[in-house]
């Protein structure tokens, strides 16, 4: 059998159930305080009816009056309190849970990345967590808050008169009826209404990326059409909604006057019957109105429990998702190996028959090639033909399979990670910074003395000079402020200046970067790179180097060249030796040298 | 991102929700000032309905439940029902009424926003952040619509159901109201002491909560970058002292919440406790009025009336506020008037496509009165191209070329000199008789989120035949059949699924289906792959073959297609002459010859 609400109990196991003293300390001040509440309509009877029989009695009216005031002051403390002690720990479940989630997400590996797009996982670490949190704040305390009141103030309305409690409950439990039936229907007109806002605002946010495509083409009356009909669709949805909040609510409000309307006649009966005094149905009247609120609270309750169930489901998924690092798997069981300790020593790497398929698709088909330590590496083909896998698979970002890559002789999958990483700097093709200074976006953690140089080395100076305050840019958004190639030339800087730090072990990759600076510059980088310069010294080892690019000018400087295609290794070899033999390269020269 | 825009000093100069610049909303509101107007009317009766509620109630008990008067007794707590169920109609006319034209209301303001933005000249969308203006059209006109369903006419309501009470309550007790409205302005005052807090506070806790929101998302789209530079520890440090900042300021606002709650609950207990000991001592006191148990009960249900809207009209005011700064922002961005002065000639259809430039000059910024062209990006360019002709320009990063392209295109304006199109100034020339006679094809491809049908002929009516003519010519068809579903393949996100250069055929293609005279084609630089480069280049040698073209070029192969050569070097031209011509020369365009064009013009792009 199993339970309802699984995620919500794991969830409460985790997070809320260390935090029982707060909700228990919360729960006895809920009831305190519906118990106070429910004793003064009980007073307010004793003093009414004091009051109609006359100045003999006046002495009862003050006391009922001076308890009333007593119990409101307390109210007012005890009340605080109980909020408090449900949302406090609601905030601090909240946090520990955002905590470990991000911490999670830092873990992942880019195969669970690839599966869900950037603003799904976003909406799970903000929006859903809100959700859960509603549950453990919001949720707990209304819950606790309507048992509470129920208990006390159907007690209290049961000992003035059973009969009139059973009529008085009827309409509003019809009313609650409605409530809830048509709370979740809003919930579901809200949450379309808010998939309308959001394609409105990415067809606008498209339409104004395209402007000057729009204006070009003289297509604003079109365009301005289309966004007409999403924001009508949006329109027509905001109407309906306000149809339906206009009818539900004050339904609950209406159910309230029935039963007031129900208790004066059949209450007012029994008053002049003398079965009741006149007090106690004044007292009962105001019990029903009290009531009111928890129980229309109560029909938004059940939403609330449903949207963090589903919110929390989507968060556990995360926390299932497996990290992808085969060598944790090895490690736990022993055989562990430190592929990649810290070693002064440039890696060497050996490809051996690798094949790597993104599903069925093998985009790597069958590699076998040496890297020896120190050397470079140029790789050259068609987009698809699988150069940036291949990046991405010798950097681990994809995990190739056990006995394909090895790194001075030990299969890259036994060993750590984290250690590889440190070993190695890759520049991806498409730059990503962030929205901070130029000087953090490169130093991403280096002391800021160390800039100089690789962002001379990046052609970055003279962008540098362009801008308002230099290094200290702030570069918005994505880099929003900077142009296509002055952000790839910051992330080319930011990689040299971490190759630097990481000394001469390590191995650079650059995915298709060199296109970010001009025909001198890059002759200037290749041969800083590639250890080529006059001013590098025999003694000083050169990183190992992987340079996927289409420029031939560079790779003629790489010790090798693989050409892929089809993600098979076509032609290997050295820049003269593939210009002499027919096939793509050939081809690519002569079309690069013009005239084809 | 600094630039200070001219509506944060003029909000900053009328912060008042009640200032005049309602009015500019009135062409919005106009058609539906029937529908405002139903409201209005709607608001003394809601009022008054309201008001009667407890009255009558208090009739049903001191006329005939105190009085033992059974009689009548249904009759009367009828009235009662009536008035409750009379308050609900009228509240849903008053809420639909008024929902359903805030919201047409809103609708018709969106559209003038993005009507009047999308025609906006390019220099405008050069300085302002694309994320400014999508907000203007998002959550400004959002924060408007809630101002005017919950704020605007909701607070006149409110203030005719106080004033309704108060009436109410005089009429039935003045000295007992009297007695309680004494407790009134302490009761005011600490509830403005608590939202003033709590507006601080909710403020921290919005800045606390966006700081941690964007920090999340931008580290998990960088979520490789971070791995790769091993800065996790590093990320989820920044994190955690965002995430406490965010508790910390939540637990801090959660104070004030509940106990205003609990205040505002605790003390319209004591009002009844006051109630109660007032009627006491009125026992004693010959001559006044008693307090009758109906008033007792009357008065709680009035007091609850007349806090409920004090509680919320803090909100509602801060509603206003924030509409009156939105509106602001609006106001400020219908009012930006930089845009292309469109011309009136209409050119014959088709027209044969001669482009004449004589001294063109131009420049991104001016000094008023200067004629001294000290910012000139273009000194004084003279060329003809005949019909049909092909002219390629080439030229170092800087020298002009891409300024060129864009006064061609019409998207900047305010140029010197004179640019003619079959003997027409190109500025006379109607908007859409220009793209009818230039075509022009951008380096950076603009891909929307549509089908490929849409992103081809950009939501125009395009025949069948001109769409496939002028996918076949530019081998776009290619990419056409590469689904099944064809034309209708869906375009994703910013062209993620259209590889770069797909891209740039499917942009030469949506030229195409203009059937232009004129084609102004800036040359991709970004390597595409050689199947796609190929098509790309057939696509570009039949154009050259049909259309009068002028080319910013980087390819060999397109320059060497070229009849002529023009060399931009810093916006003049330095050399014009065929390829062997100017090679021959041994001047620039040798020079930039030998460097190979490739590389001389990937260095950067044109200013902006």
């Amino acid at each position: 059998m199993t339970l309802p609400f699984p995620h919500l109990r794991r969830f409460s196991a985790r997070y809320v159930a260390p935090l029982w003293r707060w909700y228990l300390a919360g729960t006895a001040a809920v009831f305190l305080t519906n118990w106070m509440a429910v004793r003064i309509p009980a007073e307010l009877a004793t003093g009414l009816d004091a009051l109609r029989a006359g100045a003999a009695t006046a002495g009862v009216v003050t006391t009922a009056a001076s308890h009333i005031f007593a119990l409101g002051a307390a109210i007012i403390v005890v009340r605080t309190v109980s909020r408090l002690w449900f949302f406090t720990p609601a905030r601090l479940a909240e946090f520990e849970l955002r905590e470990d989630l991000f911490a999670r997400l830092l873990k992942l590996q880019p195969d669970f990345y690839a599966k869900y797009r950037t603003g799904d996982l976003l909406s799970r670490a903000t929006t859903d967590i809100t959700f859960a949190r509603a549950f453990a704040g919001f949720a707990t305390l209304q819950g606790a808050n309507i048992i509470a009141a129920l208990v006390t103030a159907i007690g209290q309305m049961a000992a003035f008169s059973p009969k009139l409690t059973v009529i008085a409950s009827i309409p509003v439990i019809l009313g609650f009826l409605v409530v809830r039936k048509g709370s979740a229907a809003l919930m579901g007109i809200q949450r379309a209404t808010q998939q309308q806002q959001g394609l409105y605002a990415d067809q606008l946010l498209g339409a104004l990326q395209g402007i000057s495509t729009i204006q070009a083409f003289n297509v604003e009356v079109p365009f301005g059409a289309r966004l007409g009909e999403r924001a009508s669709v949006l329109r027509d949805n905001n109407i309906r909604l306000a149809r339906l909040r206009a009818l539900v609510f004050p339904l609950f409000t209406v159910s309230g006057g029935i039963a007031v309307f129900l208790l004066l006649g059949f209450g007012g009966q029994l008053v002049v019957n003398g079965q009741m005094t006149a007090g106690q149905l004044a007292a009962f009247i105001s019990l029903v109105t009290y009531l009111i609120i928890p129980l229309r609270l109560l029909g938004f309750l059940l939403p609330v429990f449903q949207r963090a169930e589903a919110s929390l489901e989507r968060i556990h998924a995360m926390f299932d998702a497996p990290v992808t690092r085969p060598e944790l798997a090895l490690t736990a069981s022993g055989s562990g190996s430190p592929a990649s300790a810290t070693t002064a020593l440039p890696p060497a790497l050996s490809l051996h028959n690798l094949t790597f398929k993104y599903g069925d698709v093998a985009v790597l088909n069958g590699l076998t090639l040496d890297i020896p330590a120190g050397t470079s590496l140029g790789v050259f083909g068609r987009s698809g033909s699988g150069k940036t896998t291949l990046l991405r698979v010798l950097a681990r970002l994809e995990n190739p399979p056990p006995g394909t890559v090895s790194v001075d002789g030990v299969d890259v999958t036994a060993g750590d990670l984290d250690r590889w990483r440190e070993r190695m700097v890759l520049v991806p093709q498409t730059a990503w910074l962030f929205s901070e200074t130029i000087a953090e976006n490169v130093a991403m953690g280096l002391s800021p003395g160390v800039l100089e140089a690789p962002v001379r080395d990046a052609a970055l100076e003279p962008d540098l000079a362009a801008l308002p305050a230099g290094l200290e840019t702030v570069v918005g958004e994505r880099g929003i402020v900077l142009s296509g190639g002055q952000r790839q030339r910051v992330a080319l800087a930011r990689g040299l200046a971490h190759a630097r730090a990481r000394g001469a072990g390590t191995l650079l990759l650059f995915d298709d970067v060199l296109s970010a600076v001009d025909h001198h510059t890059e002759q200037i980088l290749i041969h800083t790179l590639l250890g080529r310069s006059s001013e590098a010294s025999e003694t000083r080892a050169t990183p190992t180097c992987v340079i996927v690019t289409h420029r031939m000018s560079a790779l003629q400087f790489c010790d090798q060249v693989l050409v892929l295609d089809e993600g098979r290794a076509v032609q290997l070899g050295r820049h003269t030796d593939l210009l002499a033999m027919k096939g793509i390269y050939q081809d690519a020269w002569n079309a690069q040298q013009g005239d084809g | 991102m600094t630039r200070g825009s001219p509506a944060a000093k003029t909000a900053a100069k009328t912060g008042s929700p009640w200032g005049s610049y309602w009015t500019g909303l009135w062409p919005d509101l106009r058609p539906d000032k029937l529908r405002f107007l139903l409201a209005i009317v709607c608001v003394p009766i809601i009022s008054a309905m309201g008001a009667a509620q407890p009255a009558l109630m208090k009739r049903v008990l001191d006329d005939h439940v105190v009085a033992g008067k059974a009689e009548g007794l249904w009759a009367a707590a009828g009235l009662y029902l009536a008035a409750v169920l009379g308050s609900f109609v009228i509240e849903g006319v008053y809420t639909i009424a008024l929902s359903v034209a805030a919201e047409r209301t809103i609708y018709r303001l969106r559209q003038r926003i993005v009507t009047h933005t999308l025609g906006l000249s390019q220099r405008f969308f050069e300085r302002q952040p694309t994320g400014q203006v999508l907000t203007r059209a998002t959550s400004d006109v959002d924060a408007l619509s809630e101002a005017l369903s919950q704020g605007s006419i909701s607070i006149l309501l409110d203030i005719s159901n106080m004033l309704a009470v108060l009436i109410a309550m005089f009429y039935l007790d003045g000295h007992l109201t009297l007695a309680l409205l004494a407790l009134a302005p302490p009761l005011v005052a600490m509830i403005e002491f608590f939202r003033r807090r709590m507006r601080v506070l909710f403020a921290e806790v919005r800045d606390a909560l966006a700081a941690l929101n964007s920090f999340t998302a931008e580290r998990l789209a960088g979520i490789e970058v971070l791995q790769l530079y091993r800065q996790e520890e590093r990320t989820q440090a920044r994190f955690r002292s965002l995430d406490a900042a965010h508790r910390d300021a939540n637990v801090k606002n959660n104070f004030y919440d509940a106990a205003l709650y609990a205040l505002i609950d605790g003390i319209s207990s004591m009002c009844v406790a006051l109630m109660l000991y007032w009627g006491g001592r009125q026992l004693g006191v010959p001559g006044s009025d008693a307090v009758t148990v109906g008033l007792v009960v009357a008065f709680v249900d009035y007091i609850d009336r007349l806090f409920r809207p004090l509680r919320e009209f803090s909100g509602k005011v801060t509603f206003l506020q924030r509409a009156g700064a939105s509106l602001e922002k609006i106001y400020w961005l219908l009012g930006v008037t930089e845009r292309i002065t469109p011309g009136s000639v209409v050119l014959p259809d088709p027209t044969p496509g001669r482009l004449v430039l004589s001294g063109v000059r131009f420049a991104y910024r001016s000094e008023p009165g200067d004629e001294s062209g000290k910012y000139d990006i273009l000194k004084g360019i003279d060329l003809t191209v005949e019909p049909g002709e092909v002219v390629a320009v080439v030229g170092r990063t800087g020298s002009g070329k891409s300024t060129l392209v864009r006064l061609l295109a019409r998207v900047h304006d305010g140029y010197r000199g004179s640019i003619t199109v079959d003997g027409v100034e190109l500025r006379d020339i109607a908007p859409t008789s220009v793209r009818k006679a230039i075509g022009s094809v951008r380096q950076e491809v603009q891909l929307f989120t549509d089908t490929l049908r849409f992103n081809l002929t950009l939501g125009e009516v395009v025949s069948e035949p001109r769409l496939a003519d002028a996918l076949r010519l530019t081998n776009a068809d290619i990419i056409a059949n590469r689904t099944p579903e064809g034309l209708e393949q869906p375009i994703r996100e910013r062209g993620s699924n259209v590889s770069a250069g797909e891209g740039q055929i499917l942009a030469l293609a949506r030229a195409m289906v203009r059937d232009p005279a004129i084609v102004i084609l800036d040359e991709a630089t970004a390597s595409v792959d050689p199947l796609s480069e190929r098509l790309l280049q057939e696509g570009i040698e039949r154009v050259f073959a049909r259309k009068t073209c002028l080319v910013i070029a980087h390819r060999l192969s397109t320059i060497t297609h070229a009849d002529r050569i023009l060399v931009l070097d810093a916006g003049e031209v330095v050399e014009l002459g065929t390829h062997a011509q100017l090679l021959a020369k041994g001047g620039a365009y040798a020079a930039l010859y030998a460097e190979g064009f490739q590389d001389a013009a990937v260095a950067g792009r044109a200013p902006l």
